[in-house]
């Protein structure tokens, strides 16, 4: 086994370049999978089918083609030479799902020409994160080497932003990164609170946008989100009807929407918000996903009801209020869990620290919720909220290769990710900062030696 | 202006009333006017004093003054004025009216350089009490008011003046000229200073400047730079300086600096005395209490109720006791007018405190009494008294009862009408008696009201015009059938009690006598006012004891410390011992008395039966985390970014002891944080070594005494304002810019030094001689720094700034404390390692900033193992909460071994802070800050059960579970009691006009990681 994980991985360092990488990755794309690579002797957590011990799993093309419990023999694919790991009990995990985040769309945040987030204008639903992705970020890479393999990432600004974008992180273009180019316009609710706050809310989350704050500027805002699925609507029925009728590149932005087929993700943490949001979206006829849901214990009866899923803009929030519990936000998956919501885990911070997102489930574990349940939500769940459950989220034949090895947990500390495969291409899970890491060791051996 | 006009000597004179200085006043215009003011009041209850009243004497004034109180016939010469079933009480002062003064001529060579300071000011240059303000004072009852100059932190002196009209000798009555000099924290949106902390920083250096001022004075040979300002407070050491304070943890910055520059201190309150009634209660000082109250907290829906703290909910339900535990509590106080949105609701506000317990005569005497004497009028007003001014109240009834009306005030013997007594005048309804010009019988009606007059005869009206009405009279032209011919007939009637009589002239030309009697009115309608107002009246608060903070997790009373045994827990020392498996820990006087395996634990002695027993097998004690970088618990302003050196700004003079960021990093095992400065100067202010004394009564007891001092330094983008919009005037504006600024004040520092120290070396008898050198604040504490005995804390970001540091820092022989943030640190370990204690850093924060973009996560880890003492921070109030997992992150990053992992937030932060003798280890002799996990505290599955500091249990999740549900019940029984309020303004969250948050520090979440960090 170790000398075949050794293999693999000198392969991968050969590829690469070594030594210094600037101010952006520097590493060469994972080529496609060229043979079939069988994972034994391995705990495998599938997510969809508990946890396998001594289990082992293998992929071709790209797809899982079989899990197996301990002793049952994989029926490899004739005269293929697969690439035999034998994991020695290592762990085996889906990837992990970073459920919304700004990934790709910026590189550093104080430097604005490096900050593509927010188009002009208040509702730009025709903004495409896919679009504007740089595929060379030295952000993707950091994320990946913490096991973060999939992204969905948001544009900001407005009341409706643009769409989101799901992306795998790895790829040479935009388009070996893209998942799901449109995965759903987003709306930032107004809140009526914002007024009477004086100034923007501490947590991050749903934004206003709007100069005019309050319970006026929000009525007023709201109707102007409004306004536009219903202008979007009434030019679709037109152009269904006459296809004379001239493209609009806004209002076609929200025909998926419209038609269902991809939800809207709304951004809303107040009580207020979400209520009145997903009440909008249901007169609509919209797929609502709350983005933020800080409050959405308080609203999970209509929540239920309505199917509508949370994702949870980070566990590691500060409460509500001063005198609401310390933990609050780290309890908020539990008590959600409790009442039937559906939700998800995102990290609600900074792209730039995507790779602590395990660690968000990981104290929402500790604070009450199913330590299974928690590992959902940072990958099966995730992705069937952002609508790639089908292909993403957990080790299943007929999923997506993509996945990762560690020595442990991802919730620990401890744990180091060894392997990591996106469509079954494995990935360097190198970066600018492990290099960087490297070289500096590298200058106090040289100290040393003087 | 006119009130220059006034001669100087008048001011001096301890009252200058008319007449007694006559050859001082313009000559009058014709013959001198003669007004005897000489009269007697009689038949009146006198409230000479509160709890002093009599019956059966008679009042006399003269000449302004209360001439005698006497019983028998009043004197022949003197005007009687009735007084039957009336009250009469002394004059209402009211202590603090702010007036605007003119601010002083900015060129002028004698000014202040700095435009809040303006002592030299006076209120009686200013606009004093408008007519407008001066009546409704009056209305309420007040004859005597002090004017306070507004605006600016040394805003000026305040006087005492009457509040009766100007005469043309006479533009106004000055009691005092001088009776205070008025302070506040005031601070300015993009200048200097912009935060609290900034704001006492200059008022210090100037009280320091006064002091040195007056030292030039007297040292012969010496002549100091002219100024004003300072000549202003030298003069009156002995001048009480009056804070006009924002909240009540301003009212005790306020004490303590008057404390240090010997000043006697008056406070102008803000209403929420009352939630930090024991420290201001051994404050002894007296306070002048506003009446205003906070709006109702908005519940209207669901939503809006659930935004509303409790803390919000709480101080809006004591807020009327606030006087009366003031009172309880043994304060002296006197009450203002001022704050109050409308004065009139004035009585409303007392009948308020007294339903909360006020007596009328503690009423009385906050109104009358009190503030005579912190004006120093004592002598003049304040009661009635022979000798006294004659300034009175002629009330109905009892003063501040409901219903009572305000007949008179007087005013140094002057009368001014307010309420004259109920007279309907001639509006009514009249039925002609004689001289009617119509049929004989028939039943004529005159109906008056205002300008208004109608006329019928049964249910014919007549035509009524050219009205003319005056308060007794009225003249009308009257036609119509009813008269028995077309023709206009004139009428004037006057009032002769209830009657009319007057004359009619007939179109003929033939005049008659009329008259005309009062047809009784109809009753009121139904009293639906009074219904109304008896719903109104809100429960009465309960007056028990508050918690400290106020907002759920305070304390009623501070935890005890007693002495106990955690036993059985896996013990992380930080010490020799390393990880000790099966350990206990005993903690006595709050101190660690023992650190060992189980085994080797001491019998307990007897009377061990109040040693508390914590049974911790199978969990995980810790010493308490120690918070490297943290801006938690800071009032009103992190940062003095006014200007690029402020060395002298001090974060100790703002500790917020009320931050419930302190509770919740508790809950995360921090019990010792180190308070700093923001980043938005290359020099900031002294920062705080500070326990997590959460629930302390004064927040001066959160410092860590005997902790080494800091000072905060920065360098790089923050304080070359490089992410701040828009464009920089502010030297520095480079990493150049910023090595030259600091060397120049360490050079300036040094100059200092050697100055203070030459005098110093001085005998006693020369240096009282000579003038010592002058005391700057800024220069003071960089002169620490270059003699070792402060910190500097610095953050820090690229490799050349860190280096261009450690050079600097060799050069003048200083060893750096920290380096904060240091994220490029692992480039230049080695230079660090020479040059400073140690290094303070996030685990993995990166690329929010261009500085940021090569920072790793290994830093932490590559420090270490050059030999750093490394330390991991929050710099975030979120992240304080979770110390313990960033340490573990040194363990993923880098591979540090989880014992030594840990000592990154306990005891490498105790050693980079000088605490090491006291906190940071398990060690015999520390002090017993502990924290008790349920697991291996470097992972997430952790979480803090129980937190001691200095011994005293100030969390665990039993108290927290208990806490919570006492949070429950409370809100609920507030928010009902709010949805009941009666209908009316609610609250507007951060409206400075509301009582409650004009005194609510709008707490943000500063961290200065952020890139507009510290603007």
């Amino acid at each position: 086994m170790e000398r075949s994980t050794a293999w693999i991985l000198a392969g991968a360092a050969a590829g690469a370049l070594s030594g210094l990488l600037p101010a952006q990755d520097l590493l060469a794309k994972a080529p496609p999978q060229s043979q079939p690579v069988l994972l034994r002797n391995a705990v495998l957590h599938t997510i969809d089918g508990g946890v396998v011990l001594g289990g082992s799993l293998w992929f071709e093309a790209g797809e899982i083609k079989q899990v197996l419990p301990a002793g049952s023999a994989p029926s490899l694919p004739p005269g293929r030479e697969p690439l035999v790991l034998d994991l020695g009990g290592k762990h085996v995990f889906p990837g992990l799902v970073s459920a919304c985040t700004t990934l790709g769309l910026v590189e550093i945040g104080a430097v604005r020409p490096t900050n593509d987030l927010d188009e002009v204008g208040d509702l730009t639903p025709e903004a495409i994160a896919a679009v504007a992705l740089n595929p060379d970020t030295t952000a993707i890479p950091v994320a990946r080497s913490n096991g973060v393999l999939t992204a969905a990432v948001f544009p900001s600004g407005g009341l409706l932003p643009g769409r989101a974008s799901v992306i795998r992180l790895d790829g040479w273009t935009n388009a070996d990164l893209t998942v799901r180019a449109g995965a759903g316009p987003v709306v930032a609710w107004p809140s009526d609170a914002a007024g009477r706050r004086g100034r923007r809310p501490p947590d991050r989350g749903a934004e206003t946008g709007e100069d005019e704050r309050g319970e006026r500027g929000a009525k007023k805002a709201r109707q102007r989100i409004d306004d536009a699925f219903a202008a979007a609507r009434a030019w679709l029925d037109a152009r269904t009807a006459d296809p004379e009728v001239p493209l609009d590149v806004r209002h076609e932005a929200l025909i998926d929407a419209l038609r269902g087929e991809v939800p809207v993700f709304l951004l809303a943490d107040d009580l207020e918000q979400i209520e009145s949001a997903v009440r909008w979206a249901s007169s609509r006829q919209l797929r609502a996903v709350v983005v933020g849901g800080r409050d959405a214990a308080q609203c999970a009866d209509l929540l239920r009801e309505r199917r509508v899923p949370v994702i949870l803009q980070g566990v590691h929030r500060l409460p509500r209020r001063d005198d609401s519990a310390y933990d609050e936000p780290f309890t908020l998956p539990a008590r959600l869990a409790a009442l039937g919501v559906s939700f998800c885990i995102a990290t609600g911070s900074d792209f730039s620290n995507d790779r602590n997102l395990p660690y968000h489930a990981a104290t929402a574990a500790a604070f009450g919720l199913d330590r299974n349940r928690a590992l959902a939500a940072i990958t099966r769940d995730a992705a069937e909220i952002l609508g790639v459950g089908d292909r993403l989220g957990s080790l299943a034949a007929g999923k997506e290769a993509t996945l990762f090895v560690a020595t442990g947990h991802p919730f620990e500390l401890t744990t180091q990710i060894e392997l990591a495969f996106v469509q079954g291409r494995q990935v360097d899970l190198r970066n600018k900062q492990t290099e960087l890491a490297r070289k500096y060791r590298e200058r106090y051996r040289q100290l040393r030696e003087r | 202006m006119r009130v220059r006009s006034v001669p100087a000597a008048a001011f001096l004179a301890a009252a200058v009333l008319a007449g007694a200085v006559a050859a001082q006043t313009p000559p009058h215009n014709g013959p001198r006017p003669v007004d005897p003011g000489w009269y007697a009041l009689t038949g009146a209850r006198l409230v000479v004093a509160a709890a002093n009243e009599a019956e059966g004497f008679h009042l006399v004034l003269r000449g302004g003054r209360i001439a005698a109180i006497a019983r028998g016939a009043p004197p022949a010469g003197a005007t009687v004025v009735d007084c039957s079933g009336l009250w009469i009480y002394p004059g209402l002062i009211d202590p603090f009216v702010p007036t605007d003064v003119p601010a002083l001529a900015a060129d002028a060579t004698d000014q202040h350089w700095h435009p809040m300071i303006q002592p030299q000011r006076n209120a009686l240059d200013g606009a004093l009490v408008p007519a407008a303000e001066r009546a409704a004072l009056r209305r309420l009852g007040f004859t005597t008011v002090g004017c306070a100059p507004s605006g600016g932190i040394l805003k000026g002196t305040s006087c005492v003046v009457q509040l009766d009209e100007p005469t043309p000798t006479e533009p106004v009555r000055v009691l005092r000229r001088a009776a205070a000099q008025v302070a506040s924290l005031q601070t300015r949106r993009g200048g200097h200073p912009d935060s609290e902390m900034g704001a006492i920083a200059l008022l210090r250096q100037t009280l320091a400047d006064a002091i040195w001022y007056q030292r030039c004075q007297a040292t012969p040979g010496v002549t100091a730079r002219p100024s004003a300002a300072l000549q202003a407070l030298a003069a009156e050491p002995r001048l009480p300086l009056w804070f006009d304070v924002q909240d009540e943890l301003q009212a005790l910055r306020a004490v303590r600096v008057g404390r240090e520059f010997e000043r006697s201190v008056v406070l102008v309150g803000n209403g929420m005395e009352f939630r930090r009634l024991a420290a201001l209660a051994a404050a002894r000082v007296p306070i002048v209490v506003p009446l205003h109250l906070p709006d109702a907290p908005d519940v209207t829906t669901a939503a809006a109720a659930e935004r509303v703290s409790l803390r919000q909910l709480q101080s809006w339900e004591q807020a009327p006791t606030n006087s009366r535990r003031l009172l309880d509590a043994g304060v002296e106080i006197a009450w203002t007018t001022a704050r109050l949105r409308d004065r009139k609701d004035f009585f409303a506000r007392v009948r308020d405190a007294m339903r909360c317990g006020v007596t009328a005569d503690d009423a009385l005497l906050a109104l009358t009494t009190r503030p005579a004497g912190l004006l120093g009028i004592g002598d003049q007003a304040g009661s009635i008294e022979r000798g006294k001014l004659a300034n009175l109240v002629v009330a109905t009834g009892p003063l501040f009862d409901e219903g009572t009306e305000i007949r008179d005030v007087w005013v140094g013997g002057v009368r001014h009408v307010v309420t004259p007594p109920k007279d309907r005048g001639l509006d009514g309804t009249w039925q002609w008696t004689a001289g009617w010009p119509g049929a004989a019988g028939a039943a004529a009606l005159l109906s008056i009201a205002g300008d208004r007059i109608g006329c019928k005869v049964g249910t014919d009206a007549l035509e009524v015009t050219a009205v003319e009405r005056e308060p007794d009279a009225v003249a009308f032209r009257l036609a119509g059938a009813a008269l028995g011919d077309d023709a206009a007939h004139w009428l004037r009637l006057h009032r002769e009690g209830e009657e009319l009589a007057g004359t009619r002239m007939a179109p003929d030309g033939s005049s008659h006598a009329v008259r005309a009697g009062r047809q009784p009115a109809a009753p009121d309608e139904p009293g639906r006012k009074r219904g109304d107002r008896a719903e109104r009246t809100p429960p009465v608060p309960a007056r028990g004891p508050l918690p400290t903070p106020l907002g759920g997790y305070g304390f009623v009373e501070p935890p005890a410390r007693r002495d106990f045994v955690v036993f059985g827990a896996t013990l992380w020392t930080g010490e020799a011992a390393g990880i000790v498996p099966r350990g206990a820990v005993l903690v006595r006087n709050g101190r660690i008395a023992f650190v060992g395996p189980i085994e080797a634990l001491p019998t307990l002695p007897g009377g061990a039966d109040d040693l508390v027993v914590v049974d911790g097998t199978g969990k995980h004690l810790t010493p308490g985390l120690i918070d490297c970088h943290s801006h938690t618990g800071i009032s009103r302003g992190v940062n003095e970014s006014g200007e690029a050196v402020t060395a002298e700004v001090r974060i100790e003079d703002v500790i917020d002891p009320d931050d419930v960021n302190w509770y919740r990093q508790l809950a995360g095992g921090v019990t010792t944080v180190n308070q700093l400065h923001g980043s938005a100067n290359a020099i900031g202010g002294q920062s705080c070594t500070t326990k997590v004394r959460y629930g302390v009564l004064h927040p001066d007891e959160m410092r860590l005494q005997g902790a080494p001092p800091g000072i905060k330094w920065a360098l790089g983008e923050n304080p070359r304002r490089a992410n701040s919009s828009g464009t920089n005037t502010r030297y520095p504006n480079t990493r150049m810019g910023v090595e030259a600024l600091l060397r120049d004040r360490l050079a300036a520092a040094a100059a200092y030094r050697r100055e203070h120290a030459a005098y110093e070396t001085l005998s006693p008898a020369e240096r009282a001689r000579r003038l010592p050198p002058r005391r700057d604040l800024e220069l003071e504490a960089l002169a620490e720094v270059l003699a070792g005995s402060r910190r500097i804390h610095c953050h820090s970001y690229r490799q050349d700034e860190i280096f261009m540091l450690c050079n600097l820092a060799l050069e003048h022989g200083i060893r750096i404390g920290t380096f904060q943030h240091v994220l490029e640190g692992y480039k230049v370990a080695d230079a660090i390692a020479a040059a400073a204690v140690g290094a303070s850093s996030f685990s993995d924060w990166w690329a929010y900033k261009f500085e940021v973009y090569d920072a790793i996560p290994d830093n932490g880890a590559l420090l270490h193992a050059a030999g750093v003492c490394v330390s991991f921070n929050s710099d975030s109030n979120e992240h304080a909460r979770r110390l313990n997992t960033e340490a573990g992150k040194a363990v993923k990053y880098g591979g540090v071994p989880p014992a030594e992992a840990l000592c990154f937030v306990t005891r490498n932060p105790a050693i980079q802070l000088g605490i090491a003798d006291r906190t940071g280890t398990l060690a015999v002799g520390k002090d017993a800050d502990l924290a008790l996990w349920s697991d291996d505290p470097l992972g997430y599955a952790a979480r803090c059960e129980a937190t001691w500091v200095d011994g005293r249990l100030l969390f665990s999740l039993a108290n927290d579970r208990a806490l919570r549900e006492g949070i429950a019940a409370e809100r609920q029984r507030l928010l009902q009691l709010a949805a009941a309020a009666p209908k009316g303004r609610t609250a507007r969250e951060g409206d400075p006009k509301d009582a409650y948050w004009a005194a609510e520090d709008q707490r943000q979440d500063y961290c200065c990681r952020d890139c507009e960090g510290g603007r």
